[in-house]
This record gives C-alpha cells, structure tokens and sequence, in this order.
C-alpha cells in the first residue's frame, strides 16, 4: 500500500474501530491527487462531485471580492478534509476557488464514499456523522469569531488551530483568513512579543 | 556529518542589479547555531534583539540562535544598487542538548582579523574560523569540538590536515581544483565527504584554490527538525512552534 494512503488508514483507525480488511474494501475508491504549489484545483463557478482529504502539504479555499481581494476561508494542511460543499452536494456552481499553497497530495473523495462505504463498514457512517457535526462547530466557532472576537483572540485562536501555519504562510494570509488587515495582524504579532520576548 | 546539520551553498551567481534587495525575509531559529561565510557580494541582517550587520567578503558571522531569535537577511543595499557576484555558505551547526537553549549570540569574525597560518614557501594561508590548525586557534568559540578553516591555497601549494579519526569531515571547493590524498580530484562547487577511518588528509593545489574545510565530533544525541527548529524530540519541536506564535521570539518588521 501506498505509504501516503496508510497515513489515512492510521487517521481512520484512530477515529472508529475500522480493520485492514475494512480498509481494504473501501480503499480502492479512494485515488491520490498530486498538485503543484499554486495550482489551482477548483474554479468559482466550476461544480466537482469531489471533496479532498490532504495527506502532505497545504491546501486552501478562498472568494474573491468585487474589489479583487481574497477572503481565505479555511486551509487545510495535513489530516484536514477541505471540500466546496454547493458543486459537490448540490451541484451547484461554486463559491470558491481551492488551490494547493504547497507542493500537496491530497485524497480524491467522492461525494459517495462515505455512504458508499458505510454499507460494508457500517462504522464509516459514524464517522460521518461525526465528521459532519465537527464541521458545524468549526464553523459555528469561526463565525463568532469573525463577528465578535478583537484581533488578538482570533490570532490565539488561530494558533491553536493551525499551530505550523505561521512558519508556512505569508502573514498575509493568516490576516485575510482572520478577517483583519495584515496591520493589523503585525500589532497583534509586536503586542505578543512585547509581553513574552525575554533575552 | 554531525555536528554539521545543514549546507547552504550559493554557488557563485551574477546578480543584476536592484533597488529593492534580495533576501529572505524573518524568520525565526532555535536549538543551533549558523554560520555564515562570504565570499563574494555582501549580506546584511537584522535580528529581533536588535542586532544588525553586515557580512563582507572573506568575512564569517557566527550566530547562535540557542533558545531562539527572529532574523532577516538581505543583499547589503550598495551590493544589491551595482549588483555582482555573490557567494557564500551557510552552515547550520548543531548545538548539544544542554545547549540547546542557551542564551543567543553573536561572533563576527572578520577578514583582516581571522587567525591565520601562512604555509611555508608562498603556498597559501589557512584561515581559521575555528577550532585549531598547527597550534593556531581560530576566535569562534564552540559548543562541541570542531575545526572550521579556509584554506587559501597557490597553485603547486602541498599541505596536510590532521583530525581525529571519529570527526566528521568534509570539504566544500569553492574555487579552483585540488588532489586529495595523491588519489583524487576535487573541483570547484563540489563536496568531498571523508570517510572515518584515517587522521591524515592530504591536499595538494592543482590550480590556486579555496577551500572551506569543516571537521567535527559527531554530538550523538536524538534529532528533531521541523523547518527553522533543530531540538532532540518532537515535544521540543512542538513547544518551539507554540513558543514563537506566542512571540517568544521577539518581533521583528519584515
């Protein structure tokens, strides 16, 4: 087996009781994506059936505003499923734009493959359902966030989050997903400092 | 090749020239030291205790990072305006674990001032950085035991490098074209990996030649490297990344 596929074998396995042999059934729907830094995986206006789970490297979803400026919306390094649910649930066009910020391979996960598997791995639709229940307190949390949280709560937040993504991504990035100005972000960043920089 | 961890070699290049320099913008570091040496263009930097330089030709900044710092560096502005050939290394030196975090320093180490040892009957000089060669000590001070030298040497010029067996040695060519142990050919750009089992290198010049030598005792202790972080486990690592998103390293302006 490919090694990268036994990474999500092992994320699997840490989430339901699921065996090799489980595995082995299902795996075989699964296909390894590889994407180049900055390609660009998903169009605005494109429709895919397809979600993607990140084995190495570093994708992200992101609009773009009527004035040109990029809203980032989730990233999703390793172990992170990152999906653009209005082309592959309802087949609609899409929102956003995802492209791999790094060199990335990613599983290719069809919108099916839950339901699909769950009929021989009865534990995939647990899974599922709390796979989808965790999207909706991400997202619950992310929203409050942007609405009321000051610019150094959703920089802590963030952190605790995406611990590697400030070595990763240009500070520009962490403010634009963040909702503040790179400014911003950097009087957050000096204020921290400030406090904690002993030498 | 312990205590050697990383070698960053910019071979020589022409950079056109620029207003706005070339660089790398802050970035943080912790649980080694790096070693920067010019040799030619010129390089400058800032760091987030306040710190700032700049490295010359011939010139070697020696910055323990320890339990860390933030740092940027650039093309000096001058070099960058007229543009040039630029070349230089940068080592990444491992520090032992007791040493890991330490306070950070610095040493510069500058051209005119660098020890040297003038071989006999116009061969060239060896330059020591650090360490020691025929009883001459280079100025940088170390964590673990190691030589670091530029050997400068003529065309026709013979000399002999003595390390103890169990260090790990190497030579980067930076210029020019040498025989090693009567055997074999080394040329420029190329990396020469000794293998342990002998205390006596011979270098002969077979055209006028640089090379940098490093020679150390392999610290054998656990390595955990996740990007700028060089610590012993994967906790460290962990508490390196939460460490610097909480601006233990200071603050520095891109």
């Amino acid at each position: 087996m490919d090694p990268l596929l036994e990474t999500f074998k092992t994320y699997l396995q840490n989430k339901v009781a699921i065996t090799d042999e489980q595995f082995a059934l299902i795996s075989d729907r699964l296909k390894i994506k590889t994407f180049e830094k900055n390609e660009m995986i998903l169009m605005k206006g494109d429709t895919s059936a397809n979600g993607y789970f990140v084995l190495s490297g570093l994708m992200r979803s992101y609009s773009i505003d009527s004035k040109g400026k990029t809203h980032i919306i989730q990233f999703a390094p390793e172990q992170w499923w990152l999906s653009e649910r209005n082309g592959m649930l309802f087949n609609e066009a899409s929102d956003l734009f995802i492209d791999a910020i790094e060199p990335t391979k990613a599983l290719l996960v069809h919108k099916d493959f839950m339901n699909e598997s769950a009929k021989h791995v009865p534990c995939m639709h647990d899974l599922n359902h709390n796979m989808l229940n965790n999207f909706i307190r991400f997202m619950q949390k992310r929203i409050n966030m942007l609405l009321s949280a000051t610019a150094e709560e959703r920089y802590l937040n963030f952190i605790t989050l995406y611990p590697s993504l400030t070595l990763r991504v240009p500070q520009w990035m962490i403010a634009s997903y963040l909702g503040i100005t790179p400014e911003s972000l950097s009087r957050v960043r000096k204020d921290l400092a400030h406090k904690h920089f002993r030498i | 090749m312990s205590p050697f961890f990383l070698l960053d070699y910019n071979s020589k290049i022409n950079f056109s020239a620029r207003n706005e320099p070339r660089g790398v913008g802050v970035h943080p570091h912790r649980g080694f030291e790096t070693v920067t040496i010019a040799y030619q263009g010129a390089v400058s930097h800032h760091d987030s205790a306040g710190n700032s330089g700049i490295i010359y030709p011939g010139d070697v900044q020696w910055m323990t990072a320890a339990s860390g710092i933030l740092h940027k560096e650039y093309h000096e502005q001058e070099f960058s305006l007229t543009g040039g050939d630029f070349q230089m290394v940068q080592l990444w030196v491992n520090l032992p674990a007791k040493d890991k975090m330490s306070r950070p320093k610095y040493q510069d180490i500058k051209n005119a001032e660098m020890a040297r040892y003038n071989l006999p009957d116009g061969g060239g000089v060896i330059q020591i950085i650090a360490g020691e060669y025929k009883g001459i000590k280079g100025s940088a001070s170390t964590f673990s035991p190691l030589h670091l030298y530029n050997a400068r040497l003529n065309k026709g010029a013979k000399t002999t490098l003595s390390f103890p067996e169990n260090f790990n040695t190497g030579f980067v060519i930076i210029e020019g074209g040498v025989l090693i142990n009567g055997e074999e050919v080394a040329l420029t750009d190329q990396f020469v990996h000794f293998n342990n089992d002998g205390d006596e290198i011979q270098v002969e010049a077979l055209e006028s030649s640089v090379i940098l030598v490093l020679s150390g005792e392999p610290i054998n202790e656990p390595i955990a490297q996740y990007g700028p972080f060089l610590m012993n486990s994967q906790e460290e690592i962990q508490i390196a990344i939460s460490d610097f998103n909480q601006g233990k390293f200071g603050y520095l302006e891109d």
